[in-house]
């Protein structure tokens, strides 16, 4: 009994220790592990796909038939919006307006989940030019998160679900319908403190807003599930679905400048 | 003993890989199964009382939890290590497993 007594007194002081220098010591098994949690990763993602298409094949061909009518009408509307866009640049050269310019970004791919909570890691880090509180997003523009911690070749990736985070969001559509996103962990969102008198609908697209500046305007966030409003309180909620899916995802591009 | 220690670091360093890398991507409800946390609880379980091989095991594998994590290291180790004892104490007390003991 002594002997484990000493043991876990040996231990504890040793960890206190550790925590000094946490980030070399991550840092250290990060370099080493990097290689095969990458190839751990895309097993995953394969055998993901592989089995999520024997056991929902009777739904696929429903989907694909969906998805299909879904993409002709987004070909149409792509090019309405390419049209509207030429108009409002030769608009803003007209006016001598500053023109939109597009993300300075750096690619990167995702190695690993954090065991308990809601982060990432990517293969990117200080050497590569990453600093911390860079937004993170898909080739999409798909908000996944922000830089939390940066290494020397690796960072941690705080996702938008986390506890911690919070951002000014917006309903695609409806400027003056505007709240904030909070994390509840396990990649569950909550769009709170929204006016009641804004209509919010299951569906509405959350995009990110320019408010608070943590994170560039228009960027893709979720999709409304369930709206809570009530007469008693103040503001309304509303559950958010993200629209990001870290199993169904490799790449990442970091926006270096916005 | 220094053999077993060394076979287990390897062991649970792999499944910490496999654990945030593989098993990520066949989560229920967003929840991943502790492949550490469940080999140490089963082999305590079937380890014989008076062993206490299954206390440096389990201290082993809360290290590579805390290092795969963005907790301070030594969260996972005391959580798992005092899980243990708790174990180990209450199979000595409470429970007898015949086979087990032969």
């Amino acid at each position: 009994m002594r002997k484990i007594l000493f043991f876990i007194v040996i231990i504890i002081l040793i960890f206190s220790l550790l925590n000094f220098f946490k980030k070399e010591a991550r840092s250290f098994f990060y370099s080493f592990s990097a290689p095969i949690q990458k190839f751990f990763w895309r097993i995953g993602e394969k055998s993901s796909n592989f089995l999520s298409a024997i056991f929902k094949a009777t739904d696929l061909k429903k989907e694909k038939d969906e998805l299909e009518f879904e993409n002709q009408e987004l070909i149409i509307r792509v090019a309405e919006l390419n049209k509207l866009k030429e108009e409002n640049k030769s608009l803003k050269q007209a006016l001598n307006l500053e023109l939109d310019k597009d993300f300075k970004l750096a690619f990167a791919q995702i190695i690993s989940k954090d065991i308990s909570q809601d982060f990432i890691l990517i293969n990117k880090g200080n050497q590569d030019g990453i600093l911390e509180n860079m937004p993170v997003i898909t080739e999409q523009k798909v908000l996944i998160g922000r830089i939390s911690e940066t290494y020397k070749n690796f960072s941690k990736v705080m996702l938008i679900s986390h506890k911690e985070s919070s951002f000014d969001a917006k309903i695609l559509n409806q400027e003056q319908c505007s709240g904030v996103i909070r994390g509840l962990g396990n990649f569950n969102l909550l769009f709170d403190f929204i006016s009641l008198e804004n209509e919010v609908h299951p569906g509405d697209i959350i995009l990110t807003s320019c408010l608070g500046g943590i994170f560039p305007e228009n960027l893709l966030v979720g999709e409304v599930k369930k709206v809570k409003k009530s007469d008693l309180e103040s503001f309304q909620q509303a559950e958010i679905e993200p629209i990001f899916n870290i199993s169904k995802s490799s790449n990442v591009f970091i926006i270096l400048e916005f | 003993m220094i053999r077993n220690t060394l076979i287990f670091i390897v062991i649970f360093y792999f499944l910490a890989l496999i654990q945030t890398s593989f098993m990520v991507h066949f989560s229920i409800w967003g929840l991943v199964p502790n492949l550490i946390l469940f080999l140490v609880i089963i082999w305590n379980i079937l380890e014989k009382s008076k062993n206490n091989f299954g206390i440096y095991q389990a201290a082993a594998g809360g290290f590579f939890l805390d290092i795969f994590s963005n907790r301070l290291i030594g969260f996972n180790v005391i959580i798992l290590v005092f899980s243990v004892i708790i174990i180990k104490l209450f199979l000595k007390s409470y429970v007898r497993i015949p086979f087990l003991e032969k």
